[in-house]
Protein backbone atom coordinates (compact mmCIF):
# COMPACT_ATOMS: atom_id res chain seq x y z
CA UNK A 1 0.00 0.00 0.00
CA UNK A 2 2.99 2.98 0.82
CA UNK A 3 4.53 1.57 -2.27
CA UNK A 4 1.11 2.25 -4.49
CA UNK A 5 1.00 5.38 -2.53
CA UNK A 6 4.44 6.50 -2.99
CA UNK A 7 4.42 5.51 -6.55
CA UNK A 8 1.26 7.65 -7.46
CA UNK A 9 2.88 10.74 -5.98
CA UNK A 10 5.32 10.28 -7.61
CA UNK A 11 3.77 9.95 -10.49
CA UNK A 12 1.87 13.07 -10.14
CA UNK A 13 4.47 14.94 -9.77
CA UNK A 14 5.97 14.06 -13.20
CA UNK A 15 2.36 14.68 -14.46
CA UNK A 16 2.29 18.05 -12.81
CA UNK A 17 5.66 19.33 -14.36
CA UNK A 18 4.67 17.76 -17.57
CA UNK A 19 1.46 20.34 -17.72
CA UNK A 20 3.40 22.80 -16.63
CA UNK A 21 6.52 22.90 -18.87
CA UNK A 22 3.63 22.01 -21.79
CA UNK A 23 1.93 25.34 -20.88
CA UNK A 24 5.15 27.58 -20.44
CA UNK A 25 5.36 29.17 -24.07
CA UNK A 26 9.02 28.89 -25.56
CA UNK A 27 10.48 32.32 -25.45
CA UNK A 28 11.26 34.64 -28.48
CA UNK A 29 12.78 33.00 -31.51
CA UNK A 30 13.51 29.57 -29.84
CA UNK A 31 10.04 28.41 -31.49
CA UNK A 32 11.95 26.85 -33.85
CA UNK A 33 14.99 25.42 -32.43
CA UNK A 34 15.47 21.50 -33.60
CA UNK A 35 18.33 19.02 -32.62
CA UNK A 36 21.61 19.12 -34.71
CA UNK A 37 20.92 15.27 -35.00
CA UNK A 38 21.56 13.33 -38.02
CA UNK A 39 20.64 10.37 -36.84
CA UNK A 40 21.77 7.01 -35.28
CA UNK A 41 20.84 3.81 -35.86
CA UNK A 42 18.20 4.23 -33.53
CA UNK A 43 14.87 4.82 -35.43
CA UNK A 44 12.30 4.74 -32.76
CA UNK A 45 13.90 7.99 -31.23
CA UNK A 46 11.86 11.23 -31.11
CA UNK A 47 15.13 13.31 -32.45
CA UNK A 48 15.94 10.75 -35.83
CA UNK A 49 15.23 12.42 -38.94
CA UNK A 50 12.87 9.70 -39.96
CA UNK A 51 10.05 11.00 -37.33
CA UNK A 52 9.69 14.17 -39.53
CA UNK A 53 5.76 13.85 -39.68
CA UNK A 54 6.36 16.93 -42.85
CA UNK A 55 9.49 14.71 -44.09
CA UNK A 56 7.37 11.31 -44.04
CA UNK A 57 4.36 12.84 -46.18
CA UNK A 58 6.69 14.60 -48.77
CA UNK A 59 7.83 11.48 -49.34
CA UNK A 60 4.40 9.86 -49.49
CA UNK B 1 41.08 14.55 -0.45
CA UNK B 2 43.68 12.15 -2.71
CA UNK B 3 40.51 9.56 -2.45
CA UNK B 4 38.13 12.26 -4.18
CA UNK B 5 41.11 13.16 -6.48
CA UNK B 6 41.39 9.30 -7.67
CA UNK B 7 37.63 9.20 -7.58
CA UNK B 8 37.22 12.07 -10.07
CA UNK B 9 40.28 10.87 -12.49
CA UNK B 10 38.87 7.33 -12.50
CA UNK B 11 35.54 8.25 -13.27
CA UNK B 12 36.44 11.10 -16.12
CA UNK B 13 39.24 9.44 -17.37
CA UNK B 14 39.81 5.48 -17.08
CA UNK B 15 36.72 4.28 -16.10
CA UNK B 16 35.02 6.82 -18.73
CA UNK B 17 31.05 6.07 -19.18
CA UNK B 18 31.21 5.64 -22.68
CA UNK B 19 34.34 4.23 -23.52
CA UNK B 20 33.99 1.23 -21.08
CA UNK B 21 30.22 0.69 -20.15
CA UNK B 22 28.97 2.02 -23.69
CA UNK B 23 26.40 3.77 -22.54
CA UNK B 24 24.77 6.85 -23.78
CA UNK B 25 25.56 5.40 -27.47
CA UNK B 26 23.03 7.10 -29.28
CA UNK B 27 23.53 11.02 -28.01
CA UNK B 28 27.55 9.86 -28.82
CA UNK B 29 26.46 9.16 -32.29
CA UNK B 30 23.70 11.47 -32.92
CA UNK B 31 24.73 14.89 -31.43
CA UNK B 32 28.58 14.45 -32.29
CA UNK B 33 28.66 15.79 -36.06
CA UNK B 34 29.67 19.30 -34.79
CA UNK B 35 31.53 20.40 -31.55
CA UNK B 36 29.16 22.89 -30.67
CA UNK B 37 26.76 20.91 -30.48
CA UNK B 38 28.86 18.09 -28.60
CA UNK B 39 29.52 20.98 -25.97
CA UNK B 40 25.90 21.79 -25.73
CA UNK B 41 24.68 18.37 -25.23
CA UNK B 42 27.62 17.39 -22.70
CA UNK B 43 26.66 21.13 -20.77
CA UNK B 44 22.98 19.87 -20.65
CA UNK B 45 23.80 16.27 -19.67
CA UNK B 46 26.23 17.48 -16.70
CA UNK B 47 23.47 20.00 -15.03
CA UNK B 48 21.19 17.29 -15.40
CA UNK B 49 23.35 14.64 -14.05
CA UNK B 50 24.05 16.29 -11.19
CA UNK B 51 20.60 17.88 -10.43
CA UNK B 52 19.26 14.15 -10.35
CA UNK B 53 22.21 12.42 -8.68
CA UNK B 54 21.76 14.97 -6.17
CA UNK B 55 17.92 14.25 -5.35
CA UNK B 56 17.61 10.85 -6.01
CA UNK B 57 20.29 10.37 -3.17
CA UNK B 58 18.56 12.07 -0.44
CA UNK B 59 15.10 10.63 -1.62
CA UNK B 60 16.86 7.16 -1.50
CA UNK B 61 18.42 7.88 1.92
CA UNK B 62 15.59 9.90 3.69
CA UNK B 63 12.55 8.24 2.23
CA UNK B 64 13.13 4.79 0.57
CA UNK B 65 15.64 3.82 3.31
CA UNK B 66 13.38 4.34 6.30
CA UNK B 67 10.11 3.04 4.45
CA UNK B 68 11.80 0.09 3.45
CA UNK B 69 11.11 0.65 0.26
CA UNK B 70 14.90 0.26 -1.53
CA UNK B 71 13.16 -2.22 -3.87
CA UNK B 72 11.52 0.40 -5.19
CA UNK B 73 14.89 2.32 -6.11
CA UNK B 74 14.70 1.80 -10.50
CA UNK B 75 11.42 3.46 -11.23
CA UNK B 76 11.63 5.90 -8.31
CA UNK B 77 15.09 7.19 -10.06
CA UNK B 78 13.73 7.05 -13.28
CA UNK B 79 10.57 9.11 -12.55
CA UNK B 80 12.94 12.06 -10.63
CA UNK B 81 14.73 12.05 -13.63
CA UNK B 82 11.61 12.50 -16.00
CA UNK B 83 10.37 15.48 -13.23
CA UNK B 84 13.72 17.44 -13.30
CA UNK B 85 14.31 17.54 -16.65
CA UNK B 86 10.86 18.87 -17.48
CA UNK B 87 11.22 21.30 -14.18
CA UNK B 88 14.93 22.14 -15.43
CA UNK B 89 13.11 22.88 -18.88
CA UNK B 90 10.33 24.81 -17.93
CA UNK B 91 12.41 27.29 -15.67
CA UNK B 92 15.20 27.48 -18.34
CA UNK B 93 11.91 28.70 -20.77
CA UNK B 94 10.58 31.13 -18.16
CA UNK B 95 13.97 32.92 -16.97
CA UNK B 96 16.65 32.31 -19.50
CA UNK B 97 16.39 32.54 -22.64
CA UNK B 98 20.46 32.65 -23.19
CA UNK B 99 20.90 29.52 -21.54
CA UNK B 100 17.38 27.91 -23.23
CA UNK B 101 18.44 28.42 -26.83
CA UNK B 102 22.04 26.82 -25.78
CA UNK B 103 20.61 23.68 -23.72
CA UNK B 104 16.97 23.57 -24.15
CA UNK B 105 17.23 21.65 -27.19
CA UNK B 106 18.91 18.72 -25.75
CA UNK B 107 17.47 18.05 -22.37
CA UNK B 108 14.08 15.97 -23.80
CA UNK B 109 17.00 13.98 -25.63
CA UNK B 110 18.83 13.26 -21.85
CA UNK B 111 15.23 12.22 -20.51
CA UNK B 112 16.23 8.75 -22.13
CA UNK B 113 19.91 8.96 -22.05
CA UNK B 114 21.01 5.86 -19.80
CA UNK B 115 24.01 7.47 -18.16
CA UNK B 116 21.63 9.47 -15.93
CA UNK B 117 20.20 5.99 -14.80
CA UNK B 118 23.40 4.28 -14.25
CA UNK B 119 25.54 7.03 -12.25
CA UNK B 120 22.04 7.83 -10.21
CA UNK B 121 22.12 3.57 -9.25
CA UNK B 122 25.59 3.09 -8.93
CA UNK B 123 25.83 5.98 -6.29
CA UNK B 124 23.91 3.67 -4.41
CA UNK B 125 25.54 0.55 -5.36
CA UNK B 126 28.94 2.03 -4.13
CA UNK B 127 27.78 3.07 -0.90
CA UNK B 128 29.27 6.71 -1.72
CA UNK B 129 29.01 9.74 1.13
CA UNK B 130 27.02 13.10 -0.25
CA UNK B 131 30.55 14.40 -1.26
CA UNK B 132 31.93 11.26 -2.88
CA UNK B 133 28.46 11.21 -4.59
CA UNK B 134 28.78 15.04 -5.46
CA UNK B 135 32.34 14.39 -6.98
CA UNK B 136 31.22 10.99 -9.03
CA UNK B 137 28.24 13.11 -10.59
CA UNK B 138 29.85 16.04 -11.93
CA UNK B 139 33.46 13.26 -12.90
CA UNK B 140 31.09 10.93 -15.01
CA UNK B 141 29.63 13.65 -17.30
CA UNK B 142 32.44 15.55 -17.50
CA UNK B 143 34.02 12.38 -18.68
CA UNK B 144 30.48 12.07 -21.20
CA UNK B 145 31.34 15.44 -22.04
CA UNK B 146 34.93 15.16 -22.90
CA UNK B 147 34.23 11.91 -25.07
CA UNK B 148 31.88 13.81 -27.07
CA UNK B 149 34.30 16.94 -27.76
CA UNK B 150 37.38 14.56 -28.35
CA UNK B 151 35.06 12.67 -30.72
CA UNK B 152 32.97 15.37 -32.41
CA UNK B 153 36.31 17.35 -33.72
CA UNK B 154 37.61 13.69 -35.28
CA UNK B 155 34.20 13.37 -36.89
CA UNK B 156 34.36 16.84 -38.75
CA UNK B 157 37.99 16.18 -39.58
CA UNK B 158 36.60 13.08 -41.25
CA UNK B 159 34.19 14.97 -43.35
CA UNK B 160 37.22 15.83 -45.45
CA UNK B 161 39.19 12.89 -45.52
CA UNK B 162 38.63 10.09 -48.28
CA UNK B 163 36.75 7.15 -46.45
CA UNK B 164 35.81 4.46 -48.59
CA UNK B 165 31.81 4.06 -49.13
CA UNK B 166 31.64 0.72 -47.04
CA UNK B 167 32.62 2.99 -44.19
CA UNK B 168 31.07 5.91 -44.59
CA UNK B 169 28.91 7.45 -41.30
CA UNK B 170 28.27 5.19 -38.82
CA UNK B 171 30.96 2.40 -39.67
CA UNK B 172 34.09 4.58 -39.41
CA UNK B 173 32.05 6.80 -36.59
CA UNK B 174 32.08 3.29 -34.36
CA UNK B 175 35.35 2.34 -35.67
CA UNK B 176 37.08 5.60 -34.30
CA UNK B 177 35.24 5.28 -30.32
CA UNK B 178 37.03 1.59 -30.42
CA UNK B 179 40.73 3.14 -31.54
CA UNK B 180 39.97 6.03 -28.84
CA UNK B 181 38.25 3.30 -26.21
CA UNK B 182 41.93 1.46 -27.00
CA UNK B 183 43.72 4.40 -26.27
CA UNK B 184 41.69 5.56 -23.03
CA UNK B 185 42.38 1.93 -21.72
CA UNK B 186 45.95 2.85 -21.65
CA UNK B 187 45.30 5.10 -18.68
CA UNK B 188 44.16 2.46 -16.62
CA UNK B 189 47.74 2.90 -14.42
CA UNK B 190 47.51 6.54 -14.02
CA UNK B 191 46.11 6.23 -10.60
Amino acid sequence: MEAALYIAVLGAIYGVFYYLNHITPKPAGCEELTAACNGCSLGSCGNHPSQNFELKETVK
Amino acid sequence: MSDLFTLFISALIINNVILTKFLGMCPLLGVSTKSSSAIGMGLAVIFVIFGSSVFTYLLYYSVLVPMSLEYMDLITFILVIAAFVQFVEMVLKKYSMGLYKALGIYLPLITTNCVVLYVTLDNIIKGFNFVEMCVYSLAVPAGFMLIMYIFATIRERLELANVPNAFKGNPIALIVVAIMAAIFTSFAGLV
